[in-house]
């Protein structure tokens, strides 16, 4: 402890208080404000106009936006993708990221080099083919067409993370299971996976935050209930209506953003090391 | 095979824009050479949208960037609740964009919105202002939401990198007599340089290309005045279903993009020899 504390110019107890404060009250603010609008109902902020504290607390918000548009059905849409699109990175991933981490063999580092280059690629670049492509396949509007066009940036992102996360396990583990009469998949399998835990879970957690966030993909590519997401059900909501109902917009907003956040935050630890391992190693 | 699957749309993608291909009529489109990229630079929409992607990636790459330093440098300290800040400040990092677009809408809003409010009350301003609906206005509030959504991860990752810094080196600076100050400015600074530039060309590069917050926020408006190169050929691409001209404009963007970061990264290791 007394170690860091030297690091910087900064360092006194009551000055430090307010530093933290003054960063918890830019991040967290907005938040409150959006529990302030949806605890409170739309009639009694209508007639006090700006209030500071909620008025009259009650939850009818998060039951009117279920009434006021297809909320049930866009969260589900959202989940389906999430979870499809994390399930094909990994898997994909997992092997793929093993491999680069472990053999020898001709163009891995120009396959490594393009795989980073793709999870470059601006998605607004491949919005335009993706959308031929989808629409000659006949595919727009579905979930698959979503669950690929996301998969693009989440499959070159997982590898590079699980590649780096692999490297750095000690092969030793695994030759000494090759010894003891294990082959190459079950040295894999049963030593390195379980190692890779960490690493794993913050490829997962990574993916999936991109994903239940996308708001470019979804847009372009579902225009019915059926397939449309949060995201882009809360825009439709919030630009849509003539008087702007911003109670059950707020209440829609932390619905959305409460399988994330909850997500991150039982997880943090994970996601941290995962992308302070492949921020600083890229 | 991953390659193949991006490589190939990116090909695909430059194909198309020299065609003035539409998706209503898609088998009819005609080969038309390079007079989409001719056609851009007599439009004034894309001339003033090249200014306009100039003023946005600079202000928020700079805004996330003085942030974010301070932060790192400050999480990087030992104090109380640490854990709770470094924690805390992720938390705009995960939420969806389309809300971020909401609560910053909300915060600025003319009718109920908390920003009027006090600036009505500090005497700032005389009636409400609707910020949105402003050329200038519209880009702060807009920025602000980016900036906010933004920093925390740029500050985690300069967190990383300050925690890598070998403890000897200020040992060694504080035996050799140097004070807080020149520890600061003759270890960290010089150390931690590299991953600074590194994560503004990153930034550049992300920022140069998102559209999503401008468009939630304010459809690139009033009228076309925050429009981008980026978010005008997805307005294109959307609006009109227009496939070849707007495949142009960002191919334009990405050419652009590319030759500045690789005279950066130049300039980088030019100026390193140097040192």
């Amino acid at each position: 402890m007394i170690a860091t504390y030297s690091r910087t110019v900064f360092g006194r107890a009551p000055w430090s208080a307010l530093a933290a404060a003054l960063i918890l009250f830019f991040v967290l603010s907005p938040f409150y404000w959006v529990l302030n609008i949806a605890l409170t109902s739309e009639e009694q902020s209508f007639t006090h106009g700006i209030h500071y504290l909620p008025v009259g607390l009650t939850l009818e918000n998060f039951v009117g936006i279920f009434e006021a548009v297809a909320f049930g059905r866009a969260f589900l849409n959202s989940a389906v993708v999430a979870v499809s699109v994390t399930t094909v990175a990994i898997v994909l991933s997992v092997f793929a990221a093993y491999a680069f981490a472990r053999f020898n063999f001709r163009g891995r580092r120009l396959l490594i080099v393009s795989l980073l280059l793709i999870y470059m690629l601006p998605g607004i670049l491949l919005l335009v083919p993706m959308m031929v492509i989808f629409r000659t396949l006949g595919i727009l509007n579905t979930y698959p067409a979503l669950i690929l066009a996301e998969s693009t940036h989440a499959v070159p992102f997982a590898v590079w993370l699980l590649t780096n996360y692999f490297a750095s396990l000690p092969r030793e583990l695994e030759e000494a299971a090759q010894v003891d009469g294990c082959d190459r998949i079950g040295a894999m399998v049963r030593i390195a996976l379980p190692l890779a835990v960490p690493g794993l879970v913050a490829a997962a957690l990574f993916v999936f935050i991109a994903s239940w966030n996308n708001f470019l993909f979804a847009f372009m590519f579902t225009s019915g209930e059926n397939v449309r997401t949060l995201p882009v059900l809360l825009r439709m909501f919030a630009m849509g209506e003539s008087s702007v109902q911003w109670g059950k917009i707020m209440a829609g907003a932390v619905l959305t953003t409460l399988p994330v956040a909850a997500a991150f935050l039982f997880f943090q630890r994970y996601l941290i090391r995962g992308l302070a391992a492949g921020a600083v190693k890229g | 095979m991953v390659a193949l699957v991006t490589v190939y749309p990116a090909l695909y993608a430059i194909g198309i824009s020299t065609t003035d291909a539409n998706l209503l009529r898609l088998a009819t489109s005609k080969a038309v050479g390079l007079a989409n990229y001719i056609k851009a630079w007599d439009d004034e929409i894309f001339t003033q949208a090249l200014w306009q992607t100039v003023r946005w990636v600079v202000v928020n790459a700079a805004g996330q960037m003085l942030l974010a330093l301070p932060v790192a440098l400050f999480l990087n300290t030992a104090f109380r609740g640490r854990g709770l800040v470094r924690a805390a400040i992720l938390i705009p990092w995960v939420v969806p964009g389309a809300v971020v677009a909401i609560v910053f809408r909300y915060l600025v809003d003319a009718n109920y919105g908390v920003a009027n409010d006090l600036l009505l009350r500090l005497g700032v301003i005389s009636e409400s202002v609707a910020w949105i609906g402003e050329p200038l206005p519209a880009f702060g509030v807009i920025s602000t939401a980016t900036i906010w959504s933004g920093f925390p991860f740029f500050a985690v990752t300069l967190l990383a990198a300050l925690q890598v810094i070998p403890e000897d080196l200020y040992e060694a600076a504080r035996i050799d007599g140097a004070s807080a100050w020149q520890r600061f400015t003759k270890v960290t600074v010089p150390l931690l340089t590299p991953t600074i530039l590194l994560l503004l060309l990153l930034r550049t590069i992300w920022l140069a290309h998102s559209v999503d917050l401008i468009f939630l926020m304010s459809n690139g408006g009033p009228g076309y005045n925050n429009y981008t190169v980026a978010l005008y050929s997805f307005i294109l691409t959307w609006n009109q279903l227009q496939l070849g001209y707007p495949s142009a404009l960002v191919i334009m963007l990405s050419i652009v993009i590319l030759i500045a970061s690789v005279l950066y990264i130049r300039s980088i290791e030019r100026s390193r020899e140097w040192m």
